[in-house]
């Protein structure tokens, strides 16, 4: 009987000791106390022994049964701190592997650029509106003081959009400012307005020149603005866009819709002394910008003796090429994910 | 253009002034400068020697061995290879050390054993031109031993105009324009300019008749006594300056005058003009010119000619002809002096492609009185200035087409509010200041009958374009003044805070959605599409808005949607990359074509512009291990998450019905999302894989085989929807909810639509959320059949569920599958 115990528990522990997991420790320790088990076994004899035998028999099977609650106390101790260890010996990390790549998008570096002036200017109290890519050949430049032989036209290389013979002409429109004639149209004075987007050229394209390009016009009319109300509206545009203070130099230039008409050139924002930005200058020629003309004002519907207003011109493309160092302006629509990726 | 610091300086005193400082005065008050360059650098790094002695060479014929005073040490042994060398003579000395290009050294030498100390230069050598007949001989009174620049006073600087910045200033297409700039900048006088006529002979006058629209005017002067031939140096080296390539005296005083006062001008070889005198006119069609440059032109009735008789024999304002240019024995001369509609001269010189100084300048539309005398007096006068012997042998024809004059010639006066001047500059200015200002840029300014204004007469040259009304006028005050010295103001009003616009604000949403969470890469493309592309998305049959004048053959079609674009791009980013997933939010044009049903046009002629978000994914194919998995599953669970990210309810899901579909869609593997479930409720996105035949045209096979989805989404009409559909927000029920896993065993026929109808039915509206999670068919599963998992979560958010109501739930649902010809299968 002894003996027998005996051989049982070292059984067990023998079971025990070689137990990998709790689940395995845990089906060994169902075995021995589950009913029907080895513990269950031994006290259901119990009642069939000879009464002197009875005690002794339930004792030592309560013995036994103490004495494998330790020892699979003890079991399930060891392999819990066998479990802490192994979670701690942190297995075969190395600290050294690359970092796996996370999946990401990318916005378009110009959506980037947009946004960021959207934001500026709505802060300001603009505006932002849009205007037809497509537009009327009257809105892109007679409603702008371009006429038909005006040189100014030259200058702007046309795409010509087929229409019905007796319809009014389309054009892709050559840059924002038709937005100007629009906005005149539906808003009242005094207004701040923005509009970004798209506009085309027809030219050969190289890497400074696109035939498909984003710019933003801007327009502000009210009662008694002035030459240096626009040059502080720059100026803080210009402190917006590059997050400091830069000095602006305006030149007079010429576009019909203006008058008088400026270059606002801001200090090159990159170098010190001239830099291929610059083209060594020190001064980028940023903002196109000047007094509404009046001829537009009047085409606009607006009392010119009562208002006058300013506006401007700035090109997303060619910020977003110096904001990164872009040296082809084609890349920006040339839909390739190695150049879409980094942004 | 190009414009020379001393020939400036011919018209006002620039003492104390470098070019550099010009330059900059220029760029603030006037246009726009491009580059400051120093004119023949040579000239100032070789010196006036004087030839003491000349000797053959012993061994070489041609050479002679001289000896040359440079006003320094000992004379130098130059040897020298030009046939008019000779003792006495001034010349321009290269010591040893000077460099004459940048591979061009001087160097000590010997010349066929003779030590060679030096080289006497030509004209050419030292960037003066072609002529290297011989060695340059310079003015005996050139001072020995000076830089030759110096001696000469040919020391010059060239300063660049960018052209465009003087599209509306015909007067500064000459140096005298210019220097009138400068004189009002610096305030230093203008000097005098001799543009009178000298008395004419008793010839009978040059006949000229103007038969066309287009010429305001033609003088006609006869001239008589000239002798051709090479110009003087002063002459020379101005032109030569400003890049002008000096030709014979003649021409190149023609070519002085009108880079002097901007007008352009011709001189006629008068033996080659016929008696009836010249006819201005417009051309025929079919008629031919050979021009000057030796191209034969045809011409068109838009061009306007000038004719000897019948004969053309020049194209106006553009170029004159072969058959009657001067020629080195030319003494006789009829000099025109015109004026020309602008744009007549600026279309046929843009037709012709033949861009001249002439055509450039009458484009800009020349002032067509005072000029033309001056011009005319100009060249007279310099002329004679060089050959004294050259007379006026008639009294001046000038034809005037007074119509055309009128028409051409805008107001000359101005009424002008100095306090307008001061309100719109922002600037404080009294009216003293103003006319100062305006009177040294040489307009009159004087009192007004109206109190508060002034009356500004404006000269001929600054009223044709650029001064025409006050707000010119405004213009030039700053300019003078100068825009950087006006005080900066802050814009006072009140701010009315702006809506960023309800498309905008969406579009952002979608935009963050797809590049943040769902891995997508922005681009923005061209509107163009390509024919070929066209062809290969089968879409070439569909109107598309063109362009007349594309960038390139096949490229005039612009894109009615957005997702064709993309398609293009797959396959050059397939070859460089596994997977490709790209959007575009952008605009798609479409033709105003009454037949095309839904599409109303903004006016008569505009076309419609609609905003699109299209995506597209291609990636190679992988096996499906999944229902949910394959590109356009994936695709799927996108799309499906835009509306709610928009915190909208999303669209409904389910097939296409006829003509939804573009002709890229895969005709089966495709579904179409609408804002409600109304049967004739519109389309609001698509989504489908490629078309087969199309995948393959668009080369996504072999190596690059690809499985490809594509969604096109309205922004127009999600931006309705997301007004029309119901928020999403649910109300958190404080009664715990039951979750139910079905399995329902189906007719494979049925669509998974119904099923989730039926479960919908079953739960009597307390499904609160169903998920399909698995999509089974094979072993267990009856043939035909297949079994559709869902997770259904039933609430109620005034009781607390309890078991009973699953009971209820599964009985009805079995029944539910039971109508759909199938059966509750599982429930757990
Ligand atoms: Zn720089």
């Amino acid at each position: 009987m002894q003996s027998e115990h005996a051989d049982l528990l070292a059984g067990y522990r023998a079971r025990m000791s070689s137990a990998a997991s709790q689940e395995v420790l845990r089906s060994i320790e169902r075995e021995a106390f589950d009913k029907g088990g080895t513990i269950a076994g031994m006290l259901a004899k119990v009642p069939s022994l000879e009464p002197s035998e009875r005690a002794g028999a339930g004792r030592a099977a309560n013995e036994l049964k103490r004495a494998l609650e330790a020892d699979f106390a003890a079991a399930r101790e060891r392999l819990a701190q066998a479990a802490l260890e192994r979670e701690r010996s942190g297995g075969d990390f190395d600290a050294t592997l690359p970092a796996p790549k996370a999946r990401r998008g990318s916005l378009h570096p110009l959506t980037q650029v947009q946004r960021e002036l959207e934001d500026l200017f709505t802060s300001m109290g603009y505006e932002v509106l849009d205007g037809p890519e497509i537009e009327l050949e009257r809105n892109n430049f007679d409603a702008l003081n371009i006429a038909k032989d005006h040189p100014a036209r030259d200058a702007m290389d046309t795409f010509w959009v087929k229409t019905p013979p007796g319809q009014e002409r389309l054009v892709l429109r050559t840059h924002t400012s038709p937005v100007q004639v629009r906005a005149m149209a539906h808003l009242k004075p005094p207004f701040r307005a923005i509009a970004p987007g798209k506009v085309f050229r027809q030219e050969t394209t190289d890497a400074s020149h696109e035939h498909t390009f984003h710019q933003m016009e801007g327009l502000v009319v009210g009662e008694g603005i002035s030459v240096g109300n626009l040059i502080g509206t720059m100026q803080t545009l210009l402190q917006g866009i590059f997050g400091r203070a830069i000095e602006v130099r305006l030149r007079p230039g010429y576009f019909p819709f203006v008058e008088p008409g400026f270059e606002l050139d801001a200090r090159c924002p990159f170098c010190k002394q001239g830099c291929s930005v610059c083209k060594r200058s020190t001064w980028i020629e940023l903002l196109p910008c000047g007094l509404v003309h009046p001829r537009v004002l009047e085409a606009g519907g607006i009392d010119i003796e009562r208002y006058s207003g300013f506006a401007f011109g700035l090109g997303l493309s060619r910020l977003v090429m110096m904001r990164h160092g872009i040296e082809d302006v084609r890349h920006l629509l040339a839909g390739d994910l190695r150049f879409l990726e980094q942004f | 253009m190009k414009i020379s610091y001393r020939w400036l300086a011919r018209h006002i005193d620039l003492s104390g002034l470098s070019a550099e400082q010009v330059a900059a005065d220029l760029t603030l008050s006037t246009c726009e400068v491009e580059s400051v360059e120093r004119f023949a650098p040579c000239l100032s790094d070789v010196t006036v020697g004087h030839v003491l002695t000349r000797e053959k060479h012993p061994d070489a014929d041609k050479l002679s061995v001289c000896s040359v005073d440079i006003g320094q040490g000992a004379p130098l042994q130059i040897v020298c290879g030009a046939p008019n060398v000779r003792a006495g003579l001034k010349v321009a000395v290269a010591t040893v050390g000077t460099s004459l290009a940048p591979d061009f050294k001087i160097k000590k030498s010997k010349i066929r054993g003779v030590e060679s100390c030096g080289m006497i230069c030509s004209e050419r050598e030292l960037g003066l031109g072609e002529d290297h007949e011989g060695i340059w001989e310079l003015d005996g009174a050139a001072a020995l031993g000076q830089p030759v620049a110096a001696a000469l006073d040919l020391a010059d600087f060239v300063i660049e105009i960018d052209n465009k910045s003087l599209t509306h200033r015909p007067d500064l297409w000459g140096h005298r324009g210019f220097a009138r700039e400068l004189s009002a900048i610096y305030q230093r006088p203008l000097k005098p300019l001799d543009t009178s006529l000298p008395p004419a002979g008793a010839l009978a006058p040059f006949p000229v008749r103007i038969e066309s629209k287009a010429c305001a005017r033609f003088m006609a002067l006869c001239l008589e006594g000239a002798a051709n031939g090479k110009s003087p140096l002063w002459l020379r080296t101005l032109l030569l300056a400003v890049g002008q390539r000096p030709i014979d005296v003649l021409v190149d005083v023609s070519n002085f005058v009108m880079l002097d006062l901007a007008q352009p001008n011709h001189l006629f070889d008068r033996r080659r003009l016929s008696s009836e005198g010249i006819v201005v006119r417009d051309a025929r069609a079919g008629e031919r010119l050979t021009t000057l440059d030796g191209i034969e032109r045809k011409l068109e009735p838009a061009d306007l000619l000038i004719c000897a008789g019948p004969k053309p024999i020049g194209l106006a304002g553009v170029m004159g002809g072969e058959e009657t240019k001067v020629a080195s024995d030319t003494t006789a001369l009829v000099l025109e002096v015109a004026s020309f509609h602008a744009a007549t001269i600026r279309r046929t010189a843009s037709r012709l492609a033949l861009r001249t100084d002439a055509s450039a300048r009458f484009e800009k539309t020349l002032a067509n009185r005072d000029l033309p005398e001056a011009a005319a007096g100009h060249l007279v006068r310099t002329l004679q200035s060089i050959q004294p012997a050259v007379r006026l042998s008639a009294p001046v024809t000038d034809q005037r087409n007074e119509q055309a004059l009128v028409a051409a010639t805008a107001e000359l006066s101005i009424l002008l509010r100095p306090e307008r001047v001061r309100k719109l500059l922002g600037v404080a200015l009294d009216d003293a200041a103003i006319s100062a200002i305006l009177k040294r840029l040489g307009l009159a300014v004087s009192p007004a009958d109206k109190p508060g204004w002034v009356q500004v007469k404006i000269p001929c040259e600054r009223a044709t374009k650029d001064l025409t009304e006050e707000q010119d006028l405004v213009e030039e005050v700053g300019r003078i003044h100068r825009f950087g010295n006006i005080p900066t103001r802050a814009l006072l009003e009140t701010i009315r805070p702006p809506q960023l616009g309800a498309r905008r604000a969406i579009v952002r949403k979608l935009e963050d959605r797809l590049a943040l969470a769902a891995g997508f890469h922005q681009t923005i493309s061209y509107s163009f599409l390509a024919d070929s592309l066209r062809a290969k998305l089968g879409i070439e049959g569909l109107p598309h808005s063109e362009v007349v004048n594309p960038v390139a053959e096949g490229l005039s079609a612009m894109r009615r949607s957005v997702v064709p674009s993309l398609l293009g791009l797959l396959e050059s980013n397939r070859r460089h990359g596994q997977d490709v997933r790209l959007f575009e939010v952008g605009k798609g044009y479409l033709p105003y074509a009454p037949q095309e049903a839904g599409i109303s046009p903004t006016s008569s002629a505009e076309p419609k512009e609609v905003h699109e978000l299209g995506l597209v994914w291609a990636r190679p194919p992988k096996a499906k291990q999944r229902f949910d998995e394959g590109v356009l599953a994936e695709l799927h669970a996108v799309v499906a998450d835009l509306l709610p990210a928009l915190g909208r309810a999303d669209l409904v899901w389910g097939p296409a019905r006829t003509g939804e579909l573009p002709a890229f869609a895969h005709p089966v593997r495709a579904l179409v999302g609408r804002a409600d479930k109304a049967p004739d409720a519109r389309a609001v996105a698509v989504l489908a894989e490629l078309e087969p035949s199309v995948r393959r045209a668009l080369g996504l096979v072999g190596d690059l085989d690809s499985e490809v989805a594509f969604a096109a989404l309205s922004i127009d009409d999600l931006q309705h929807a997301v007004a029309a559909l119901a928020t999403r927000y649910h109300p958190v029920s404080s009664f715990p909810g039951i979750k139910v896993d079905v399995a329902l065993a189906l007719p494979s026929a049925v669509p998974a639509a119904d099923a989730l109808a039926a479960i919908e039915r079953a739960a009597k509206g307390l499904a609160r959320g169903i998920e399909l999670f698995d999509v089974y068919s094979g072993p267990n599963i009856a043939a035909g059949h297949r079994s559709l998992a869902f997770h259904v979560v039933l609430e109620d958010s005034s009781k607390t569920l309890e078991d009973k109501d699953r009971h209820k739930f599964l009985e009805r649902l079995a029944k539910e599958a039971q109508g759909l010809g199938g059966e509750l299968r599982a429930e757990s």
